[in-house]
């Protein structure tokens, strides 16, 4: 009897103690971190540079039970992915995308969460305005500004070494520096891309879109730099025929192209023994002086909606856009942050590159994050074509794009 | 003649199916009143919470949306609101809870105070709120809800609303209602014995009239029809009635509040007017003007029932139809000897029954949605409104096909081909399909024949070799394509310029463009025809050449005499699965044109794509894909006859 109640003593102190090893260990499972998923379309120096950064994070923050992970997702796919995973709340936590489809996201409900609750005007500040506009949509802030992308004037310094500061003495020195018939142009861009003509359009003052919201192609300012860009084509005849990205790139390497109209994406391309350099657009004489205005891509970083763990994912977001952060990944990851104070290191101060896009986004213009302005391409693009092959005069082009647009926009918002 | 025992199992069988489909009737009648009804109590709780909410924010205006008059207007309201569970008014300006009545908000957490992060969610309501009065005054119109509702797990309901400032939306009104039932039952359960009037008139029919099938069907319309047309009365004048209640109860409510507005206007010590008219309004804030402190405007409380009162109508007159069919279908026989079948081959139907089961799942409900969605105006901004309220018929058909501009005139008087049309990229589609076929089917029997040389040395090695286009994957193929006809670095440009002609820009017209994906197509479907002509030619007898050639006849009449008879056989069905497979090649465009220059190079299936994800109009993009069903759906049919016709020769 004595031998079976031990038996059995034996037994019950066997599971208390397992028990007690079981809750013991309980809490060294909550202890495993948070882990926070980042999707980004980065490759090559800029994953380099951004990975860098978050294992800093990482590093500083494995205490406080923080780990971010990041996933390179491929950029083609990125927009539809986020598009299809978030809503369902399978996606990451935190994603970095242009500003373009945040409209598109917002509109669709249950991606973007809205962070004007965690900033205040000082975090704010740190930004180029114009990035953090990109950013807002109907008045609500939908992510921080990472780095932003713009056109600026690449000039080959051989063939030209100071760059035009008015379109007047762009016109003239480019005039010099054409010979069309050994194929030499004093400029050369992509023009029939309604993108990089835009530059001239803001310019003008003209836009896509008015302040409500509604389409506005063929305003008379947007007529105005599409005479203008026709009269450099026909009249000036400093522009090439159908100037594809890949003519632009072979002209320029050739050096039979004087000055380019690119962002950052070209000087990857340039071949290299060219001695380029890189200055803003230049003003424009046709439009009383007024700066030629980019459109401007910013790389948002946003919190997802469906997100379990939106405090720690915006204190990252934070991090990742304040000066420290940025800093690096405009040193080594050649990108150009949003935050301002970025360009008081003494090294991105030395950094060409880096100066002359910050100079020109001063005056760049945030391309619109609206949901419609997916309408707007194809008959942008059509309206260019038509104009640039001369098969229509610039007012009934952009009419007849104006009329598809307003079309599409009011099958959307009928209702 | 019908012996006394036989006609009495029609009676029989109509009486069964009488009683079987008025009582399913009556079921689904019963619950679609009470989804009716439940309707009408949510819209009742809608309706009076909204007054309230409105009389409240009025106070919260009046008050200036900000201090102390805000906090003692909101305490005075609550004191005389027992339906309102909490209230919370947030200030945009600094993030502030400006007053809160809740439990939680005391001591420390008294207002005002800064919102916690715990609060953000109220915080962005408003802003969303925010964003949705701006967005309906840029418009012009009402397409974001300015009220926001949501029920809460306790039972009671969230309601929001904004507090405007000098025609700016500056703050919000978050209120919680005490939890309440918006049950109001199933209704008149004593009509649905109107249903028992169809089974008692076959009871008395059915042995006198039974060996005349059409008069006892007569007899079991006609009773269906009296059971439906008494029920649905007796529905609508319940619904009308709980109607005329919900109105008694929001003018009610408007008194209540309008006391509790004043004391608390009189508690904040402000001097405001009160305009209880405009406090029934929709989730737009658009006056209702059917209830006012004075009286009911009966007319247009009748006016906005209608609507309801349409729909159950429809749905009482659905379900007497369905138990006509069933009592129809029992009458006639018909349900017995699907049983007889069903009982026969019981074995192979449990058998197909999981396959059923996976096909309807997987294949109908999506198909059957999809085709919902054609007859809505389904799109980016009203993804989460009921169908019925995006609801417009046959409108996105008769645009799609009703739209006949495919030429227009350009200002300067050429002519110019609208792209965009749909009878355009019909013909484009039908043009695609034809030269693809035809391609495919004359370099695939070329090769076959070739291969089928007697002899041949390395047969194998070249056939696995013309089988490869078809083995890779048709979007490495096509990305491939691609790049080889890139204006610049494209293979076919260098050729091009090796041979001494200039580099063509391939996608900027559209006749070239579209070779480009001919050539990728081409290349892709020329294997798919090798392999069955290269098959039916092996299995032609070779003693019927033998003849032929003892005949005296040539290479030409032999071909056209032994092998293309042949072939017809097996070619016909590959010609038939290709042009189905052609028509909706999506990937091929998609991937190689896009659509360049200017759509002109889309598919239909293509089109309907970039309709709903670059327009983002859902519906719209839906009805174009059931248009493209059914243009296959008639090519189906048409290649059923003509296999028929081939299986028969």
């Amino acid at each position: 009897m004595i031998i079976h109640r031990l038996a059995r003593l034996g037994r019950a102190i066997a599971v208390t103690s397992l028990l007690a090893f079981a809750s013991a260990a309980v809490p060294a499972l909550a202890q495993s971190p948070t882990e926070i998923v980042v999707w980004h379309a980065y490759r090559g120096e800029e994953k380099t540079a951004f990975e860098k950064v978050v294992a800093q994070y990482n590093e500083a923050n494995a205490a406080k039970g923080v780990k971010v992970t990041t996933l390179a997702v491929p950029y083609d796919a990125f927009a539809d992915k986020i598009s299809a995973a978030v809503p369902r709340g399978k996606g990451p936590d935190i994603f970095i995308y242009a500003q373009d489809r945040l409209g598109g996201w917002i509109e669709a409900g249950n991606t973007v969460e809205p962070i004007d609750f965690y900033i205040d005007k000082k975090d704010k500040d740190r930004f180029i305005p114009t990035t953090v506009d990109a950013l807002t949509y109907q008045g609500t802030l939908y992510g921080l500004p990472l780095n932003f992308k713009v056109i600026t004037l690449i000039y080959n310094k051989k063939l030209l070494p100071t760059p035009p500061k008015t379109s007047k003495e762009l016109v003239a020195a480019a005039k010099k520096l054409t010979d069309a018939k050994s194929g030499r142009f004093g400029l050369v861009y992509s023009y029939g891309d309604f993108y990089y003509h835009a530059a001239l359009m803001n310019g003008f003052g003209g836009r896509v879109f008015d302040a409500q919201r509604n389409p506005v192609l063929n305003n008379p300012d947007n007529v105005k730099a599409l005479d203008l860009l026709m009269r450099w084509l026909t009249v000036d005849g400093i522009l090439p025929a159908e100037p594809s990205t890949a003519l632009v790139t072979s002209l320029f390497n050739e050096g039979k192209a004087a000055m380019v109209f690119s962002g950052p994406w070209f000087l990857g391309e340039i071949a290299k023994g060219v001695d380029y350099g890189l200055a803003p657009l230049p003003t424009l004489d046709e439009a009383g002086g007024k700066p030629m205005r980019p459109w401007m891509t910013v790389e948002g970083v946003y919190v997802a909606a469906p997100s379990k763990n939106k405090d720690k994912a915006f204190a990252f977001v934070k991090y990742l856009t304040d000066t420290p952060a940025a800093t690096v990944l405009a040193l080594e990851g050649r990108q150009t942050p949003a935050n301002k104070a970025v360009y008081d290191d003494a090294k991105v101060k030395a950094d060409p590159v880096l100066e002359a896009f910050r100079k020109q986004v001063e005056v760049a213009v945030p391309m619109p994050n609206l949901p419609e302005m997916t309408m707007v391409w194809s008959p942008a693009t059509t309206a260019m074509n038509l104009v640039t092959k001369k098969a229509a005069t610039t007012k009934a082009a952009l009419d007849d794009a104006q009329k598809k647009v307003a079309a599409d926009v009011a099958g959307l918002r009928k209702h | 003649m019908a012996t006394p025992a036989g006609a009495l199992v029609h009676g029989r069988r109509f009486a069964a199916g009488v009683a079987v489909g008025v009582a399913a009737a009556g079921l689904l009648g019963a619950l679609a009143l009470r989804a009716a009804r439940d309707h009408e109590g949510l819209l009742r709780a809608e309706r009076t919470d909204v007054v309230t909410l409105r009389a409240l924010t009025g106070v919260v205006e009046a008050a200036g949306g900000t201090g102390d008059g805000v906090r003692k207007g909101v305490a005075a309201f609550a004191a005389q609101a027992p339906e309102l569970a909490a209230i919370r008014v947030v200030a945009f300006e600094g993030i502030s809870l400006e007053a809160s009545t809740a439990a939680a908000d005391t001591g420390d957490k008294a207002a005002p105070r800064r919102l916690d992060r715990e609060e953000k969610d109220i915080f962005d309501r408003g802003q969303r709120i925010r964003a949705a009065v701006e967005t309906n005054r840029q418009e012009g119109g009402a397409r974001k809800e300015e009220i926001e509702i949501r029920p809460l797990p306790s039972g009671g309901f969230g309601f929001a609303a904004p507090v405007e400032l000098g025609g700016n939306v500056a703050g919000l009104v978050d209120v919680v209602t005490a939890p309440v039932s918006t049950r109001l039952g199933f209704g008149p359960g004593a009509a649905l014995a109107f249903f028992l009037v169809p089974v008692a008139l076959m009871l008395l029919a059915w042995r006198p009239l039974g060996a005349h099938r059409h008069l006892l069907a007569a007899v079991a319309v006609a009773g269906v029809a009296a059971a439906a047309w008494l029920y649905g009365g007796a529905a609508v004048r319940t619904l009308r009635e709980d109607r005329s209640a919900t109105e008694a109860a929001v003018r009610e409510r408007m008194a209540s509040s309008g006391a509790a507005a004043t004391a608390a206007l009189s508690a904040a010590g402000i001097e405001a007017p009160l305009d209880p008219q405009a406090w029934d309004a929709d989730l737009f804030r658009r006056p209702l003007a059917i209830v006012a402190p004075s009286g009911i405007d009966a007319a247009k409380s009748a006016a906005s029932f209608e609507l309801e009162a349409g729909v159950l109508r429809r749905i009482v007159a659905g379900l007497a139809a369905l138990a006509v069919a069933i009592a129809l279908f029992a009458g006639y026989g018909q349900a017995a000897t699907l049983f007889g079948i069903l009982r026969k081959h019981r074995e192979a139907y449990a058998y197909v029954a999981p396959a059923m089961v996976g096909m309807s799942i997987l294949v109908f409900v999506p198909f059957l949605y999809g085709i919902m969605l054609s007859f809505t105006d389904s799109n980016l901004y009203n993804t989460n409104q009921p169908i019925s309220d995006i609801w417009i018929g046959l409108k996105n058909y008769s645009a799609i096909l009703g739209d006949f501009r495919v030429v227009t005139r350009a200002q300067d008087g050429s002519w110019m081909v609208n792209f965009d049309n749909f009878y355009y990229t019909f013909f484009f589609n039908v043009v695609w399909t034809i030269t693809n076929v035809a391609i495919g089917v004359s370099v695939g029997l070329v090769l076959a024949l070739i291969l089928n040389t007697k002899g041949l040395a390395l047969r194998p090695i070249y056939r696995v070799l013309l089988i490869f286009p078809w083995a890779m994957p048709n979007y490495i193929t096509a990305l491939i394509w691609k790049g080889m006809f890139h204006q610049q670095f494209g293979v076919v440009n260098q050729v091009l310029q090796i041979v001494g002609f200039h580099p063509i820009a391939w996608f900027d017209r559209p006749f070239t463009s579209f070779l480009t994906a001919l050539a990728t197509n081409g290349w892709l479907s020329f294997p798919f025809m090798m392999v069955i002509s290269l098959g039916a030619l092996q299995s032609i007898p070779s003693d019927l050449y033998e003849a032929a050639r003892v005949d005296g006849a040539t290479k030409w009449q032999q071909f056209r005499g032994i092998t293309l008879p042949s072939l017809r056989p097996a070619l016909i069905p590959a010609v038939i699965l290709s042009v189905i497979w052609t028509f909706n090649m999506f990937n091929i465009i998609y991937l190689v044109t896009g659509g360049e220059p200017g759509r002109s190079t889309e598919i239909l299936i293509t089109q309907s794509y970039k309709l709903a994800f670059e327009k983002y109009r859902y519906g719209y993009a839906a009805a174009y894909s059931t248009v493209i069903f059914a243009i296959l759906l008639m090519y189906g049919w048409f290649q059923n006859r003509v296999s028929r016709g081939t299986e028969a020769a």
